[in-house]
């Protein structure tokens, strides 16, 4: 517990705004002879300040608080903890749940991401074809962005119902229970070849591809506006230059529309792998208790359960710093390995 | 005359592929609507009904009259003194005796709506007649019905279709939710069962409080910062600059631990300032405003200098009615963020008071159970205000997302 008072002490919050009257009564007394420059400095700490303050507040301090704790041992409000330098760590990469976690998300991000691009640049590239109804298909495929997506989750668990469900209807599979499955699903498509899968390699269970795709569903508006927005500033000319050139309209996909929209592209793969890295809300609603044999379990609500249910707060904080530290790796990863493939116009 | 057969083809093509993929976006929406109007009958058949009973504008008629009867046209009710009369058209009424009772709730004590209610049954030439009269001092919002049809009397059909037909015995068992309901209490049994089910209104509050406060407070405090690095040269600029952008990496996961420990310090957990306070700060306002500020001329500023104005002038004279589309942008976004977020009020609020809507939704899913079509109204209430607000400022919030995205 020696870590909190230390950290508290930090919070009365006027101590942040204290030293700030003291400024400013002190900028009211020689206001008058200041010269340009610390006017300019006066002014931009104050504006900063706030924002700033806030951000030292609940951000910055946090973050580094978060490392601190995870080095203690069991860290909560009742009882003593003690420094017990990097254990959980250690425990955390023994820990079979962490690595279904992990390997869960993993297979959530791999699927989602990839699947929202590509049908996000199919939808928008015919969109930009000069259709009519705009409008009317754009908000279509918008809504689901906006929707809560508690709602949104608990309409798609509805749908996957296994007695009453509209899916199980559509696809004359009576009694299926979509979001109690934790068979995976590619050792389900190889077992007829007598390929039997285990564990990691038979992949994503029906439950947490049941989610995966009510997750697309959810977020595919937002690609689709944003590859819109990236279609539309590229200049027509390109286009025009490859009719000339006897280009058919693959072609024209393919060697101009594709490489211009590399960097919009690039920047939906980097924004689309930390999201669904964080995924939370719809699993939990869907399958609140992390599904059958933890099959839907994902690291954030991995760390959920672990400090909000069992309370310990070191574990889940170590949790954190490791899901932190495995984005960053992810995200530098797909700088050095795809944005050699993205080409910036000049 | 063949290139343009192609050309016909291609966009019939390109219809049918943006129409089968918007079928299925919207699908989700088409059912949860429907369903929020189903009975619960309705709604456990494993074939779906895609036109439940109640947004049928014949049974409006008959429910607005039965309404009528009983209170108001609009929601129905049953007054001290009033009658309804059920018609129940029956192939031969002379077969037997109907019985009917008003079901009282599980284990109720005593049930004053039953026991006020006066019923009697005629027989009419084509069928029978069911009249309820309210004999008490009460008003009722609802008054259900349960009648019972001798299998004898062959084919029949109540001008206000039951909301569950069951076979007992020699009887076919018919239920009604309410026998008066009023056109809006008809059409919307289901959102006005969830809406006492649950403390909604208190959830709106709390929600629609806790998103504003977050955009006023997030709008005053991002419009500062950008315009201090935007346009205004002071000593660690860069640095503050570079540790904004540092925050950006952090997942919000690894703040939940620390920012709860420190409201609970506070004593700020299941308090207001717990749901608003850590979201004031967004460096992606500032940004967003900072590309703003950006954009416009140095002269502008430069002249206002010249006349005199002081940075803070500046800033709210010039630059901030220049900048409303981009406040407006993060405004949205905000709110939106705000009002859809679950996790974080979920791990800092406990009380029901307390609850957002995402939240008393969510748990709202656990208490429904079964009762799919509640479930399903309780689910279109809670997105039913950011669309509402999406066919109002349309462009907003796609030229904010668009905006997002370009750097």
């Amino acid at each position: 517990m020696a870590a909190v008072p230390l950290f508290a002490t930090l919070f009365p919050t006027w101590l942040f705004w204290l030293p700030l009257a003291g400024v400013f009564i002190t900028y009211a007394g020689c206001r008058a002879h200041l010269p340009e420059s610390d006017a300019a400095a006066f002014w931009g700490w104050v504006f900063v300040w706030p924002a700033l303050a806030m951000m030292l507040t609940w951000n910055i301090f946090p973050s580094l608080f978060a490392l601190w704790i995870s080095l203690f041992d069991r860290f909560n409000f009742i009882g003593e903890s003690q420094y017990v330098g990097l254990q959980n760590y250690r425990i955390l990469m023994h820990d079979p749940l962490f690595w279904r976690a992990l390997s869960n998300t993993f297979w959530y991000v791999a699927f989602t991401v990839p699947v929202g691009i590509l049908l996000g640049t199919l939808v928008a590239i015919l969109l930009n074809e000069r259709i009519r109804l705009l409008g009317l298909y754009r908000t279509i495929y918008f809504l689901p962005y906006i929707t809560a997506l508690t709602a949104a989750a608990a309409v798609w668990q509805w749908i996957y119902h296994p007695e009453f469900g509209f899916l199980n209807w559509l696809l004359n599979t009576p009694g299926l229970d979509w979001l109690h499955t934790p068979d995976g699903v590619i050792g389900l498509a190889l077992k007829p070849f007598g390929i039997e899968l285990q564990g990691f390699w038979a992949g994503p269970s029906v439950a947490f591809v049941a989610i995966m795709i009510m997750s697309v569903w959810h977020f595919l508006g937002y690609n689709i506006v944003i590859l819109l927005a990236g279609l539309q500033s590229i200049p027509t000319q390109y286009y025009e230059a490859a009719e000339l050139d006897g280009a058919g309209w693959w072609q024209k996909q393919r060697y101009v529309t594709w490489p211009l929209l590399s960097p919009t592209t690039f920047f939906l793969a980097i924004i689309g792998l930390i999201g669904s890295f964080q995924v939370f809300t719809q699993v939990y609603v869907m399958t609140p208790t992390g599904g059958v044999l933890n099959d839907t379990l994902t690291v954030a609500m991995y760390l959920y359960n672990k400090g909000f249910r069992d309370s310990d707060f070191s574990y889940a904080s170590a949790l954190a710093v490791t899901m932190f530290l495995v984005i960053l790796a992810l995200t530098l990863f797909q700088r050095k390995v795809l944005e050699k493939r993205v080409t910036y116009e000049q | 005359m063949s290139s343009s057969l192609r050309r016909l083809i291609s966009r019939l093509l390109i219809y049918l592929v943006l129409t089968a993929g918007a079928v299925v976006m919207a699908f989700p929406f088409y059912w949860m609507l429907a369903t929020s109007v189903k009975s619960p009958q309705e709604a456990q058949q494993a074939a779906p009904i895609w036109f439940p009973e109640r947004i049928k504008p014949v049974n409006w008629k008959v429910a607005a009259r039965l309404g009528a009867e009983g209170g108001s046209r609009w929601w129905g009710g049953f007054a001290p003194g009033r009658s309804v009369t059920l018609h129940i058209k029956a192939d031969d009424p002379s077969a037997g005796e109907p019985r009917s009772r008003i079901p009282k709730p599980p284990a109720a004590f005593s049930d004053p709506r039953s026991e006020s209610t006066k019923i009697e049954i005629e027989r009419v030439a084509d069928g029978w007649q069911v009249v309820l009269t309210n004999t008490g001092e009460q008003t009722f919002t609802t008054i259900p019905l349960t009648v019972w049809i001798p299998k004898e009397a062959g084919e029949f059909s109540a001008e206000l279709p039951p909301d569950a037909i069951r076979s007992q015995r020699g009887y076919w068992r018919l239920e009604w939710v309410n026998a008066s309901p009023g056109l809006f209490g008809y059409l919307f049994h289901n959102y006005r069962e969830a809406w006492h089910a649950a403390p909604f209104s208190r959830y709106f509050f709390v929600s629609f409080f806790t998103a504003s406060m977050q955009v006023l407070g997030g709008l005053l405090f991002a419009t500062m910062a950008a315009f201090a690095f935007a346009r205004i040269r002071f000593p660690g600029r860069e640095a503050v600059f570079l540790l904004f952008v540092a925050t950006m990496m952090i997942p919000g996961e690894v703040l939940l631990i620390p920012n709860y420990i420190l409201l609970a310090k506070l004593h700020w957990l299941d308090t207001f300032y717990a749901l608003i306070v850590p979201w004031l700060a967004s460096v992606f306002g500032i940004f967003l405003l900072r590309q703003f500020f950006l954009s416009l001329p140095q002269d502008l500023f430069d002249a206002a200098r010249i006349d005199g104005a002081s940075y803070w002038s500046m800033l709210w004279r010039i630059a901030f009615p220049l900048a409303v589309p981009g406040l407006i942008t993060y405004g949205i976004f905000a709110f939106l963020g705000a009002y859809n977020a679950l996790l974080w009020p979920l791990i800092v609020t406990q009380s029901p008071e307390m609850r957002t809507i995402q939240v008393g939704l969510q748990a709202f899913i656990g208490e429904a159970g079964s009762d799919y079509g509640q479930l399903m109204a309780a689910s279109t209430m809670a997105i039913l205000p950011i669309i509402i607000g999406y066919f109002f400022a349309q462009k907003h919030f796609i030229q904010g997302i668009a905006r997002s995205g370009i750097k």
